[in-house]
């Protein structure tokens, strides 16, 4: 007989690693908002924020730095969500919103929007990057990524929908869009190319509270969307036909987890542009800090989301300077060592 | 008759890996599926566990088609634990147990008190209660199966499916695995129908024994009438007879094995 040293751990309170998750991503957004390329006074931040302070500091503070922050986490938090759905289901730890085609799929849509786009508009003109229609990006952005979502999804379907094969399928599907879109943007490339270039490196420039509206019903809906799925998501991390003699509909919990994630990336990404590494990173951090409590993973990442972002682009604004970093670039820069790091723990 | 099917036939693609194969089983009772690597025992497993589909015949709970019921309706009255199961990194036992009350607490309800203590019965009955907080990565492999069956015991299903549940065990913990089954039937009543390779233990635990080769059943009935009937050489291919060893127990099947030891040993 084996002789273990009999530990009975109490139970860990729970309360003080999200309460302390919390009080990160609240700070993270203060921060964010008193930090800027242009100084501004703290009293008169406070002022603004209490509604007062001078029309100046009131237009950056509220419709520059605020949108952009919201913006900001909202997209986090879907990153966030999308990688960690897609890391359980498909039982692969490096899956982000790249694996379903999203990005690749968001990718192709907005090139081609934004070469048509400007015939449709004006025929005969040779565009004008004022001339192009910007509010129609993310909607346009978050189309493509679903529709690459779905054709990885039924071609997954048809043979025996799996995390192997959705996976295998996602990136096949997703090189070739990816490929397309490039090609695209190589052949016919002209003022558009700096729209494109700077959606592709995912940015949070100039996003305003338009942006932050369209987010956030389908931030909302996820969110209250993941509490029927949590117990579905512990079982499909088994291999299929465990999780199914556990008693789980496994097509159809898979199927809504793939939707809920594809739909969270998609609407994301429509909005920053594919933002690199946030989906892969975050859900790796959360189980780091969670360690061996995956009933708080979730709520975990969902906090790091918001605070990776926020902190990423302030990093990103006050870099630059005038010439701010694009928020991609940052969290690929930064993001790369982290993942080492991460990935060197695991035994 | 808690779990019966006749006329089961799987096919995976053109390959048939199970024909005719029939089963009527007690309640309370061991049914030991052994044959040779390949010979369809798996696959009959997955078929009475509703995971595959059989291209013919039909599998009954309690006289209900299993294609007929849900998945958790399912696996409130049946749990299957296939060979070398895989679980989640980092995962912990009792985390990996709480998995068997799915069936009964679905997606909505919370744990009740029920809940609990059947987690800490199953903990406790496959001796495992000091390893609850052990993440599964840290056990030994008797360990590990022992937590799996715990895991499916908590499900509180009568019928059981072990699929292999002593391969690449030693031989302490096959006693226990063995114990374990034969403590469920006797104290709980639960079916329990297990593939398994050693034959003497097949024939020491299981009421009755099926014998397959090739997909195709070749014998189904009373450990005794398996000795006599002289198959077990002929479908293994070996060399060997059943000898027995007192008047009121079941003879043991010992091989000739065809190299015999000199007394030289290697350098």
């Amino acid at each position: 007989m084996s002789t273990a040293v009999v530990e009975t751990r109490p139970r860990r309170n729970p309360v003080p690693l999200l309460v302390s998750c919390g009080l990160l991503a609240v700070g993270a957004v203060l921060l964010a908002v008193f930090l800027g390329v242009v100084a501004i006074a703290p009293a008169e931040i406070v002022a603004v924020l209490t509604g007062k302070g001078s029309g100046e500091a009131r237009s950056i503070i509220l419709d520059i730095r605020l949108p952009r922050i919201v913006t900001g986490v909202l997209a986090g938090i879907h990153f966030a969500i999308a990688g960690l759905l897609l890391q359980a289901i498909t039982r692969n730890p490096l899956a982000d919103p790249s694996v379903m085609g999203v990005s690749q799929g968001a990718t192709l849509g907005v090139t081609l929007f934004l070469l048509f786009s400007v015939y449709l508009n004006d025929p005969g003109s040779t565009a004008r990057v004022t001339a192009l229609p910007l509010e129609w990006l993310p909607a346009v952005g978050m189309l493509g990524g679903l529709l690459a979502g779905a054709f990885i999804y039924l071609l997954a379907f048809r043979r025996d929908l799996g995390p192997l094969r959705v996976t295998l399928c996602g990136v096949a599907v997703g090189s070739i869009l990816h490929a397309l879109a490039i090609g695209l943007i190589a052949g016919w490339g002209s003022a558009r190319i700096d729209v494109l270039l700077e959606w592709l490196a995912g940015s949070l420039y100039a996003r305003s509270w338009d942006h932050a509206l369209f987010l956030a019903p389908f931030t909302v809906a996820g969110l209250l969307a993941l509490y029927p799925l949590r117990r579905a998501l512990d079982l499909l991390q088994f291999d299929p036909a465990v999780a199914r003699s556990f008693g789980l509909s496994y097509r159809l919990h898979f199927s809504l987890a793939l939707l809920l994630a594809c739909g969270l990336a998609a609407s994301a990404v429509g909005v920053v542009g594919p933002i690199v590494f946030v989906g892969l990173i975050v859900p790796h951090l959360a189980r780091t800090v969670t360690r061996g409590r995956p009933a708080l993973v979730l709520p975990a990442a969902i906090a790091l989301g918001a605070i990776v972002v926020t902190l990423a682009d302030l990093v990103g604004r006050l870099a630059g300077r005038a010439d701010e970093i694009p928020i991609g670039v940052v969290t690929a820069i930064c993001g790369a060592p982290v993942l080492i790091a991460l990935l060197r723990r695991v035994p | 008759m808690p779990l019966a099917c006749s006329q089961l036939t799987v096919a995976y693609g053109r390959r048939i890996a199970l024909q005719d194969f029939g089963l009527a089983l007690a309640p309370g009772e061991v049914r030991g599926l052994i044959g040779p690597n390949g010979s369809g025992k798996s696959t009959a497993l997955q078929a009475l566990a509703g995971l595959v589909r059989p291209q013919a015949g039909a599998v009954t709970i309690g006289g209900e088609p299993v294609a007929a019921l849900g998945r958790r309706a399912l696996a409130r009255r049946l749990a299957y634990l296939p060979q070398q199961p895989a679980a989640p990194d980092g995962m912990t036992v009792e985390q990996l147990v709480r998995q068997g009350r799915f069936a009964h607490v679905g997606l909505f309800r919370s744990f009740g008190r029920h809940d609990r203590a059947v987690v800490d019965w199953a903990l406790e009955s496959t001796g495992l209660a000091d390893f609850a907080d052990r993440s599964l990565r840290e056990l030994s492999g008797g360990e590990r199966q022992r937590a799996w069956i715990s895991a499916a015991i908590a499900q509180e299903a009568t019928i059981l499916l072990l699929d292999e549940p002593t391969s690449f065990l030693d031989i302490g913990y096959q006693v226990e695995v063995l114990d374990l089954v034969h403590r469920l039937s006797q104290e709980r009543g639960v079916t329990i129908v297990m593939s398994i390779h050693d034959i003497n233990q097949a024939m020491a635990v299981c009421d009755r024994i099926s014998l397959l080769e090739k997909g195709r059943p070749v014998f189904d009935g009373l450990p005794a009438d398996l000795a006599a009937s002289g198959l077990v050489e002929q479908v293994f291919k070996v060399r060997g007879s059943f000898v027995p060893l007192a008047s009121d127990a079941l003879p043991h099947f010992d091989v000739e094995l065809a190299r015999r030891r000199t007394g030289v040993s290697a350098a």
